[in-house]
């Protein structure tokens, strides 16, 4: 009954190997193939199918655990590698800037580099889209500026240094400026809104001169306007050509400055329907399409991908160069020294090399290839790359230019010299200085769906003939030297990977440049806005691991970092672009599908370390948060030299959209530190990894220190101008005499807002005795109790007329004006502050932008003159010009305003406080708003 | 999780194209949310409730990232409300993430054990039925790996046989998976007394008793296995024993059928195991050279760099076709071309041997078809004087392998070979010697030589 076999069965593992030829044996395992994968359910189809059981489970535990090939009850001490215990520990508990050295400054005298020798433009090919420009004519655009010429040496004093840190940066434009604020109050899904109205009714008014003035041009030149005009000199009649000349000062019907010239008033009101609705609809259509732009751009900054900040390391393992961009525009190249003294933190050494280019750098990369050291440069529309001598001096091998837009370039890591470089136009060309450029691949339309992004991106493979492609839609491996258009689809956004319903790759990377013996050198990123795949181009379209990584930004950042010790765990490091980094931990070595070998694991941000600056002003902690919240645009990692330390820390370095350089230590939670409790734990002990890591007195003066450089640049000047309507005959000598008066004032106190200083009393001068704040009335209860009272006794009626008479009497009347006058003329948040946000403190970090903009646009035009009325629904940083502006303006019939002021009471007025307006006399609505004047 | 944002791209009505547009064609953002939040659009304002439980999930998120595992177990006391939810939606999708969650926090938690894991999955199972199978199957392999073979096995059944609602094609191939784990349950158990059998004497009294234990699960695995392999798919452990246990049976034609099957079925993801596995099999079987040569061509075609490619060149050398001898020489140049595979000595030592042997067998032509789309490369991927330094740093074996590769190919003037000449290397300086005269007489660079 039972047939034997004469072979005895050993497990297979072993007698698999024993079948092999010895010298399998000798084999490198770096390319092993799993012998075993991961079971994996396999649908072809669109993403976004939910009928599929989705198999690749997503908690962190599971991807620890592989099947076992054979008996489990070995895996307990072999197969099963999960390390509870997978930590890196910051040395702080966020990142610090980084900081120049100051003692290490005659070290080493920082390297002076070489003007580029000119180098013969390579013959493009004829029908590539890029065209190859030497250095010679790139100096002739202006692209390409060596200041630093042969021997220039740097600037020797560190003060100068260290405020290259601190360019003036514009966090730009957020959801709040572009989307629409109000909408219908109970719809029950809101909808996402593009403002154009409010943006274009400020442009309008605001810009007026540039949205009129030319129409005017035009129609001066294309109409013939001189008639027998000399016969009628009437008053009531404007020449039309005067009016054309000056419609830079039209503004559109509801705007409060139409009307302080009558004629611009009068052209206002006979030209608005036609300058209003053909000048409008021309902008708003402009203006549409930008916001459009911008509110995607908002969406997903795609211009950064890869990162911009990489590490060459030097002649030592001590000392390398961070080679990123700096400056406002991002368009200066810094090579800066960085010296990394082991127990010390890293320093700056010296002043950066810099290269001028003419665009904003957008990637840089690195590579040392066989001994050489490669720098590759990517720019909206220009790619370069740059060769490290041997004096660690960048030299430029040749730039390109990319007419479409280039979206990628990525070293090789088999052949020095070698690049891939991809455009918006859909071409990925193979690049390298000897030979120039060959055309590898051109699709216009995305691989696998039709995509509207234009994004593409080149990588590397094991093979060095076989580049990835990628795009929005999935990753297509291409052989360079096969017959162009066919490939592989590596990774498709699709049912394949079990995607997500609008699920799209945001990056893909070659994971095979570490020549580590941890993973396979064929395993591929690829990360989408949920999840992050690993494929291996020897399976593609199944990927070897998904983990979903939950980054609340998108994700355009990623490094594998070297192994901590010979234990074969290799971090990976994930960016968000909005500063959240991550720790991965893949093991997958020899024959082993990859996987996560521990839970993942977040690192302090940037903003985790507001903490380590001293308390500041509100308005410079507002100015401190928002650059320490910019975008990350770049990551790099080295091992510090520790000769004697078992295992090896790593120092990080980030690299925020605002050019400012920071710096984090991390070290590995060794198994013995695990061990060492691993008996009876106490909960603090077990439990508590809340940061043990706490601030050094020297990393806050680090802190201070940089913070000083980042004050000292000055922000940006606000780029508004008055309108540019006269109204100098208008101005009566004694309006001109107080101009200057308050000029002056007003000069000290615009400076003292654009440096963001607090007022303080010698910048208003001599101050006069305030006005005591009015004794609080007797309260309602009181009248109420009184005229009970006198009611009661049956007088009533007496008690009425005389009250009749004392509010309508002269007692109160006189104080009315006045102190309205105080309050309109002040620079008190009442004017234009919601009364629900009274609650926030003046200092709420949200100042410029938050409230500035909450009222429509509308304004009756009947409405009044007062500075305050014209303040609202304009920007809070220029409500202060424009009330002074205001405040030359002639005084309104009516209107006891503004301009009624006498100077003294004005002055006193700055320190309104909320107080006063919680009187009950005083309140906004208490304003003559619906006077008529003016003749309206 | 029922993102706002996905409530935006929802069904999209006449007045809301207009959003869909602008949150950018088909692309979804999860960062949406927060930005949108930032600007009060109208709509629906988020309920207390909706907003604590919300804000409760990322606490644990954030506490798990930190691996502060007690923190988040305290969190996730509090974020069992979520089941309580009046949104039927976030109701539904709540017993997933805390299963997750949840799993997670146990799994790493040090205090926590196998019994707190067990109760908590036997407990997450039965709220909302939805999951049952999911939680079951993670649950058998949280117990596997734990060693707990009997307990997985029985969970495995229970689920097997869980009934609820009607049956989804989605549940079939869940129900599939759990049978085949099963399966696979029952191949250990299976293999382990057959490791028992095979230390047992033919005359022991108890080896009868063994063998017939041993036969007995036999059908059982094989029908639980047989269903899911169908399913295309990568099914690498579950073929694997499968195939192992017909083989043990004899049923040979129904291995190979299930292995061939596996390795050719178009609906398959083109595996390398599936052929791996065909390859070894034919080799058990001792099956003709032909055959063997056949399925290794189609996994040449996958993965040029695997390590059987170097068995492949060794049966393709031996083999009488011409045709055979000529792939024998592309498999060699394949394997060379990858980046992992630069230093693997024997693939370097048999190219210089055949290399040899292919211009001494008069076949320049061969020579020439691979050198031609790898001249402008080769040189500078493997022959460049950085290698040639190190390399001979390194494995000076692997130096001289190379070297001869490339004079033979490159001509005597090339810089690796000139470097490895000029060593003087006492052991190797004979064989330095021959490996000059012969790229004297063959190199591929003078083919005057060469006829």
């Amino acid at each position: 009954m039972m047939k034997f076999r004469a072979e005895p069965w050993r497990p297979l593992p072993a007698s698999s190997f024993s079948r092999w030829p010895v010298w399998c044996l000798v084999l490198i395992s770096g390319m092993d193939f799993p012998r075993s994968l991961r079971p994996a359910l396999f649908m072809t189809g669109p993403l976004g199918l939910s009928d599929i059981p989705d198999l690749s489970f997503m908690c962190s535990w599971q991807h620890a655990l592989t099947v076992p090939e054979t008996q489990p009850q070995n895996s307990e001490n072999g197969a099963l590698h999960v390390t509870k215990d997978l930590l890196w520990e910051p040395a702080t508990p966020g990142p610090l800037p980084m900081l120049p050295s100051l003692i290490g400054e005659g070290l080493i005298p920082p390297g002076s580099f070489h003007t580029a020798p000119p180098i013969l433009p390579a013959a493009p090919t004829p029908d590539t889209f890029l065209s190859l420009l030497s250095l010679c004519s790139l100096r002739a655009l202006g692209c390409l500026q060596l200041p630093r010429a042969s021997g220039c040496t740097p600037v020797p004093s560190p003060a100068l240094s260290i405020t290259t840190s601190s360019d003036p940066w514009d966090p730009g434009l957020t959801a709040r400026d572009l989307l629409f604020r109000g909408g219908y109050r109970y719809r029950r899904r809101p909808r996402i809104v593009l403002d154009v109205t409010e943006q274009i009714s400020r442009f309008l008014w605001d810009h007026g001169d540039v949205a009129f003035a030319p129409l005017g041009k035009l129609m001066l030149e294309n109409f013939k306007l001189e008639g027998a005009g000399s016969r009628t000199k009437k008053t009531t009649v404007v020449s039309v050509k005067k009016l054309l000349q000056d419609l830079g000062g039209h503004q559109p019907w509801g705007c409060p400055w139409a009307y302080l010239s009558n004629r611009q008033r009068r052209f206002s009101i006979l030209g608005g329907p036609i300058l209003g609705t053909s000048v409008a609809s021309h902008l708003a259509e402009l203006l549409h399409e930008e916001l459009v732009l911008r509110w995607e751009q908002l969406l997903l900054d795609e211009a950064c991908t890869g990162g911009a900040l990489a590490w060459v390391p030097g002649r030592t393992p001590q000392f390398g160069q961070l080679v990123y961009p700096a400056g406002g525009a991002l368009d200066r190249l810094h090579f800066q020294e960085v010296v990394l003294s082991p127990g010390d933190s890293p320093q700056f050494l010296g002043n950066p090399g810099r290269i001028q280019l003419q665009g904003p750098v957008r990637q840089v990369v690195t590579c040392t290839v066989q001994g050489e050291t490669l720098l590759a440069v990517r720019s909206d529309y220009h790619c370069a790359v740059w060769k490290f001598g041997k004096q660690w001096q960048p030299t430029l091998l040749q730039a390109m230019q990319v007419e479409k837009g280039a979206t990628g370039i990525s070293l090789s890591p088999h052949l020095p010299g070698e690049l891939a470089i991809c455009s918006r136009s859909g071409a990925v060309c193979l690049w390298s200085p000897e030979d120039g450029l060959q055309q590898v691949y051109k699709d216009p339309e995305t691989l696998v769906f039709r995509d509207s992004s234009s994004w593409r991106w080149a990588d590397f493979t094991a093979h060095p003939r076989v580049l990835t492609v990628g795009d929005r839609t999935g990753v297509k491996m291409v052989d360079t030297q096969g017959p162009p258009g066919c490939g592989l689809l590596l990774f498709r956004v699709g049912a394949e990977a079990s995607c997500q319903k609008g699920e799209r790759v945001l990056l893909t990377q070659y994971l095979g440049h570490s020549s580590s013996e941890c993973l396979p050198p064929t395993l591929h990123l690829v990360c989408t806005q949920f999840s992050l795949y690993l494929v291996d181009e020897r399976l593609p379209l199944v990927p070897m691991l998904k983990w979903n990584h939950g980054l609340p930004s998108p994700l355009l950042l990623a490094r594998l970092l070297p192994p901590p010790r010979p234990s074969c765990v290799q971090p990976l490091l994930l960016g968000g672009q909005g500063g959240q980094l991550q720790l991965l931990h893949l093991a997958g070595e020899g024959a082993s599908v990859p996987r996560l070998a521990g839970p993942p694991q977040s690192l302090p941000s940037r903003t985790d370390s507001l903490p380590a600056f001293p308390l500041l002003e509100p308005k410079i902690q507002w100015r401190l948060q928002e650059r320490l919240k910019a975008p990350t645009i770049g990551l790099a990692a080295v091992v510090p030299p520790l000769l004697s330390a078992p295992t090896r820390g790593l120092v990080l370095f980030q690299l925020s959209a605002a050019g400012d350089v920071f710096y984090q230590q991390l070290r590995p939670q060794t198994d013995s530190d695990h061990h060492r409790d691993s008996g009876p734990r106490s909960d603090t002990e077990s439990d508590c990894r809340a940061p043990t890591a706490s601030w050094t007195s020297q990393d806050t003066a680090g802190c201070s220190q940089w913070l000083k450089a980042l004050l000292k640049v000055p922000l940006a000047p606000p780029v508004w101008t008055a309108p540019t309507f006269t109204h100098r005959q208008l101005l009566g000598s004694v309006e001109l005499r107080r101009e200057e008066e308050e000029g002056q004032r007003s000069d000290v106190l615009r400076k003292a807002m654009a440096q963001g200083r607090l007022l303080l009393q010698r910048d208003l001068g001599s101050l006069p005795a305030a006005e005591p704040p009015p004794a609080p009335e007797s309260g309602p209860e009181d009248k109420l109790s009184e005229r009970l009272g006198e009611a009661w006794a049956g007088r009533g009626a007496a008690w009425w007329e005389r009250q009749q008479g004392r509010t309508s009497g002269p007692g109160r009347q006189p104080r009315r004006p006045k102190r309205r006058t105080q309050l309109s003329s002040s620079f008190s948040l009442s004017g234009h502050v919601d009364p629900s946000e009274d609650t926030s403190p003046p200092h709420s970090p949200e100042w410029p932008p938050a409230d500035a903009l909450p009222q429509p646009p509308v304004t009756p035009p009947s409405q009044e003159l007062t500075p305050d009325a014209c303040a609202q629904g304009v920007p809070a940083e220029r409500q202060q010009m424009l009330r002074d502006y205001m405040a030359k303006l002639p005084p309104q019939r009516g209107t006891p305003g503004c301009a009624a002021t006498p100077p003294s009471s004005q002055a006193s007025s700055v320190w309104t406080t909320r107080s006063q307006q919680h009187t009950p006399v005083l309140s906004g609505s208490q304003r003559p708003r619906k006077k008529p004047r003016m003749g309206f | 999780m029922s993102d706002f944002s996905e409530e935006l791209k929802g069904p999209v009505t006449d007045d809301e194209v207009e959003t869909s547009v602008l949150t950018g064609a088909g692309m979804h953002f999860p960062w949406l949310q927060t930005y949108v939040e930032t600007v009060a659009i109208g709509g629906k304002r988020k309920k207390d409730f909706a907003q604590t439980t919300s804000a409760c999930l990322s606490f644990i998120q954030e506490a798990l990232l930190k691996h502060q595992w007690q923190q988040a177990a305290e969190y996730m006391y509090s974020y069992f409300q979520t089941l309580e939810d009046s949104d039927s939606y976030k109701r539904q999708a709540a017993p997933e993430i805390i299963w997750k969650l949840g799993s997670e926090i146990l799994f790493y938690h040090p205090k926590s054990n196998m019994e707190t894991f067990n109760t908590f999955a036997d407990r997450m199972k039965n709220i909302g039925v939805m999951n049952y199978l999911k939680i079951s199957l993670q649950h058998a392999l949280y117990l596997l790996h734990h060693g707990m073979l009997k307990d997985a096995k029985r969970n495995l059944s229970e689920a097997e046989t869980w009934r609820h609602g009607e049956n989804t094609s989605s549940r079939g191939i869940l129900i599939n998976l759990i049978q085949a784990y099963k399966g696979l349950l029952q191949y250990y158990t299976w293999s382990k007394k057959k490791m028992e059998l095979s230390k047992l004497d033919k005359d022991d009294y108890a080896y009868n008793a063994v063998a017939q234990d041993v036969f007995n699960h036999s059908w059982k695995t094989s029908a639980n296995i047989s269903a899911l392999i169908k399913i295309p798919g990568v099914w690498d452990p579950f073929v694997k024993s499968y195939v192992e246990m017909l083989e043990f049976y004899g049923d040979r034609d129904g291995a190979q059928e299930v292995l061939t099957n596996y390795a050719y079925d178009e609906k398959f993801p083109s595996n390398p195991n599936a052929h791996i596995y065909l390859y070894n099999f034919l080799k058990r079987q001792k099956a003709p050279r032909s055959k063997m040569i056949s399925v290794l061509k189609i996994l040449y075609q996958i993965v040029p760099s695997h390590k059987l490619m170097l068995e492949f060149h060794t049966l393709l050398r031996k083999s009488e076709k011409e045709e055979h001898r000529k792939l024998g020489l592309e498999v060699l140049f394949g394997v060379l071309d990858f980046a992992g595979c630069t230093k693997n000595i024997t693939a370097w030592k048999y190219l210089a041997k055949y290399l040899k042997k292919t211009l001494m067998g008069n076949h320049l032509a061969w020579v020439q078809d691979e050198w031609n789309s790898r001249k402008n490369w080769w040189p500078n991927f493997h022959f460049s004087y950085f290698w040639a330094k190190s390399d001979w740093k390194e494995d000076t074996a692997l130096a001289c392998e190379k070297a001869f590769v490339a004079g033979l190919l490159l001509g005597k003037g090339c810089r690796y070979f000139r470097y490895i000449l000029k060593q003087d290397h006492q052991i190797l300086g004979k064989k330095i010697k021959r490996m000059k005269r012969s790229v004297k007489k063959y190199s591929i660079v003078n083919p005057r030589l060469s006829y």
